[in-house]
């Protein structure tokens, strides 16, 4: 169980996320919300340990990830925002190294590097450097490096950015399944339909500070709309959006 | 005043007229490339200025034309009891070697911009869509490349134009002979300049119409290696030339003039009046034909290349795979498997040698530094007497034990230098994830990277080449004082070292740097040649190599011992140049 409490990031005197507090049991996915400089990054920063928070923690079965945070690191995938890779390095050369960096048995390791590469339809490609990469494959390939040592935790920062269509519905299912199979999921969209299918759980940020916590259909009863969409648009944006693109509409058309 | 203020305003206004039309816009754009780095995948800018790049290529040029004021200097000449001379004859060293200067330097400029002189995939993304026609894009990057041209051929000069005709004729109480002097002197190394420049510019012109896109990336390095030991051989080639040319005979010296510098000297000595010499009109005329020659093809070839190249980028892909080339027994593995047991050390190990082969930047610095060895350590071979090489004495000379110790230490020096270039730095979440910060396993890393470039190759070669001619005795010694003063040379370079080779920033520039280099030097000195001069002295006599190991051992304990007493977190793993470091 991933737990985050009183979790708080300051830069200098700007706070980034202010006192968030959560609870992610394995089977469940939490999908966290929020509008572009809402705090969404910092926290996963934070849930990774690659950010130490100014105030709280982030505890897996009651213990302080920070304490030992290379065991903890052993039982997380982790999927950053933008796929940001070595270029110099092929697509399988790239996920040796996060398996020999997980210490994961040679076989094992190549086992599972070529069937991943092959359902995730990166077999042809994988003699070429990452540099050359579209995004949608350096997507693929990150997802691949967060699966491949069976992690009991997945963080997934907007693991849908660059997928086509076919690796988006798979993706989505992928998630559905790992759920199921007990894994705990803390995933991070500007996706709302797809949050609002998978995830069991939803947290909404705004400024940093969390405005809604609870089950998905929960959130929404009390809101009092009937899709996520519209509880968003309720509870982070008090602007009329329809009027914002007649009014962009306007000053292109002048 | 008035009128230069409105000519000043006159001059903006025209620019800033220009610098709005899309061919004005194009050509400011693409001038800014040529110095800030083209589309190459994690290239981070080197963070200099065009003004701290400019001064960089104007100063050697402005410090040796210093030394001529102390080489020709009125005062100086009476002091030595130099009487009248004349500079037209007595010049032709140093004038050979402001030409070279020149065309080294500008060459190098032009090696280091290469892959940004032309468009690439970036460019033909952002431009192609706008509604701004081929030919303007075309017209404007060859005017960028023009200017570019231009730009490396006055600053690169500059000072040597200005003051070494002062330096040399500005006490002859002669405005003529000045004039004519300041004036040979200033077409041949502009000539020579431009000359470089265009050279460069046309053979990455010829291979990028000649070859296929993904043919050119990979060839693209090697010639470049190729062409910085052109120059360094240019370089070293100030010490022979001159004394051929005033030696040699007139058959000899129309052989010479096929030498670009010596060609271009012609040029400097035609304008001083020297043109009715046979072997002067030779030189000269191979110069007209060399400079003619190297602009058309630059300019034939850019053309035709960018009608191949860039318009059918959206044809060909960035990067095909790599050649795959696995055997079923590989010494490296087995290497591999004995220096590389624990997993991070592995996988950073790999990390390093692949980037440092495959990132151009990086096989760049590793290349000029090789190219500088490689250089050096002919020179070394060059000097061996061979009269002398095997009769008298029955162990190898000092210049041919410092041979091995030449190429070790430009590798290592070089490949260390390139640990401090960074890869793509958004990157690093990968090793900020896996690996910790208190472990020091940074120097572990780079030690093994470092001693992996060198020992594999050149160790054995030193063996067998010492073996062969001098025996066992000589070659066993010769190895073992080798590999322990390179080991040393690691530990020295990396004491400080705390960081992932490529994931940190470039390190700032500090108070210190200008002594860092003056130590790389140093260094340089004393490991190519105090150490086989003390080795040569021990292999007169084996039994004095036994002297080596206290002062081996002293050197050794002294680095542990310095890197015993620093504070843990000066050891902790960075990701950031925040800290000074000094290796």
């Amino acid at each position: 169980m991933l737990e985050a409490q009183g979790l708080s990031k300051s830069y200098g005197s700007v706070p980034a996320v202010l006192d968030v507090t959560f609870r992610l049991e394995p089977g469940q996915v939490l999908g966290y919300l929020g509008p572009n400089g809402s705090g969404k990054s910092t926290t996963v920063k934070m849930l990774t340990g690659l950010l130490q928070p100014t105030r709280g923690q982030v505890t897996q079965n009651g213990e302080d990830i920070q304490k030992n945070l290379v065991e903890y690191r052993k039982r997380l995938g982790y999927v950053p925002e933008e796929a940001n890779l070595y270029p110099y390095l092929t697509g399988e050369e790239y996920l040796e190294m996060i398996g020999t960096l997980r210490a994961m048995p040679g076989a094992r390791r190549k086992t599972r590097i070529d069937a991943l590469l092959q359902l995730f339809a990166l077999a042809p490609h994988r003699h070429v450097t990452v540099g050359s990469y579209s995004k949608g494959m350096r997507q693929r390939i990150l997802l691949i490096g967060a699966l491949m040592d069976n992690p009991d935790v997945l963080i997934l920062d907007e693991p849908m950015s660059g997928l086509d269509v076919t690796s988006s519905l798979v993706l989505k299912s992928l998630i559905q399944s790992l759920s199921a199979r007990g894994k705990a999921i803390f995933f991070c969209s500007h996706v709302l339909e797809v949050v609002e299918k998978i995830c069991s759980k939803l947290i909404i940020l705004r400024k940093g500070q969390v405005i809604a916590y609870g089950p998905t259909r929960e959130v929404l009863q009390n809101v009092g709309q009937s899709t996520l969409e519209a509880t968003f648009l309720q509870l982070v944006e008090n602007r009329d959006v329809a009027q914002i693109a007649n009014e962009i509409i306007d000053v292109v058309v002048s | 005043m008035r009128a230069w203020k409105s000519f000043l305003r006159f001059g903006r206004d025209r620019w800033e007229r220009f610098y709005r039309t899309p061919f004005g816009c194009l050509m400011h754009l693409f001038v800014g490339r040529m110095f800030h780095g083209g589309d190459e995948p994690g290239a981070e800018a080197l963070g200099l200025g065009i003004g701290a790049v400019l001064s960089l290529l104007a100063m050697p040029g402005l410090l040796v034309s210093l030394l001529m004021f102390e080489k020709y200097g009125s005062l100086i000449r009476f002091l030595r009891g130099d009487g009248v001379f004349d500079p037209f004859t007595a010049t032709i060293p140093d004038e050979y070697f402001f030409i070279v200067l020149s065309m080294t330097v500008t060459g190098a400029a032009a090696l280091w911009r290469w892959d940004s002189i032309f468009l690439d995939r970036r460019d033909h993304t952002d431009l192609i869509p706008l509604p701004v026609s081929l030919g303007t894009v075309f017209s404007a990057n060859f005017s960028a490349i023009l200017i570019l041209a231009l730009l490396f051929t006055f600053v690169v000069n500059a000072a040597s134009i200005v003051l070494v005709p002062v330096a040399i004729v500005g006490s002859q109480g002669s405005f003529a002979m000045f004039f004519r002097f300041a004036a040979g002197h200033a077409v041949a190394v502009l000539a020579a300049s431009a000359f470089s420049f265009f050279a460069v510019f046309a053979i990455a012109g010829l291979l990028m119409f000649i070859l296929p896109g993904s043919l050119f990336r990979r060839v693209s390095l090697f010639v470049r290696f190729a062409i910085a030991v052109a120059l360094l051989c240019l370089l070293a080639s100030v010490f022979t030339v001159p004394s051929l040319l005033l030696q040699t005979s007139v058959s000899i010296g129309h052989w010479l003039a096929i030498l670009p510098p010596v060609s271009f000297l012609g040029v400097a000595r035609t304008v001083w009046g020297k043109g009715n010499d046979p072997v002067v009109a030779t030189m000269t005329h191979a110069a007209t034909l060399a400079f003619e020659l190297a602009i058309l093809v630059a300019v034939i070839t850019y053309a035709l290349s960018f009608r191949r190249s860039f318009l059918r980028i959206p044809e060909t892909a960035d990067a095909g795979p790599l050649p795959r080339m696995r055997l079923a027994f590989s010494p490296l593995a087995l290497l591999h498997n004995a220096i590389l047991r624990q997993p991070s050390l592995r996988a950073s190990y790999h990390f390093i040698v692949r980037t440092l082969l495959r990132s151009d930047a990086h096989l760049q610095v590793v290349s000029v530094f090789a190219a500088l060895g490689l250089v050096a350590a002919t020179e070394s071979l060059m000097s061996i007497r061979t009269d002398q090489f095997f009769t008298i004495h029955h162990y190898p000379s000092a210049d041919f034990l410092a041979i091995p110790f030449i190429l070790s230490y430009c590798l290592i020096v070089g490949v260390r230098v390139a640990f401090e270039i960074p890869s793509d730095l958004r990157a690093n979440w990968i090793f900020q994830l896996w690996l910790s910060p208190n472990d020091e396993q940074a120097r572990p890393i780079a030690r093994r990277v470092l001693l992996a470039a060198i020992l594999p190759c050149l160790v054995p070669a030193s063996f067998a080449a010492t073996l062969f001619f001098f025996g066992w005795t000589s070659a066993m010694l010769h190895i073992a004082i080798l590999t322990v003063s390179d080991l040393l040379l690691v530990e020295i370079l990396l004491v400080k070292f705390r960081k992932i080779p490529f994931t940190c920033s470039y390190p700032p520039f500090e108070s210190h740097s200008g002594v860092i280099l003056i130590a790389y030097l140093f260094g340089f000195f004393v490991f190519t040649s105090y150490l086989p001069e003390l080795e040569r002295w021990s292999l007169a006599d084996p039994v004095r190599a036994v002297y080596f190991v206290p002062v081996f051992a002293i050197a050794f304990t002294t680095v542990y011992s310095y890197r015993k007493q620093m504070l843990a977190m000066d050891k902790q793993l960075i990701f950031e140049e925040r800290s000074p470091s000094a290796f």
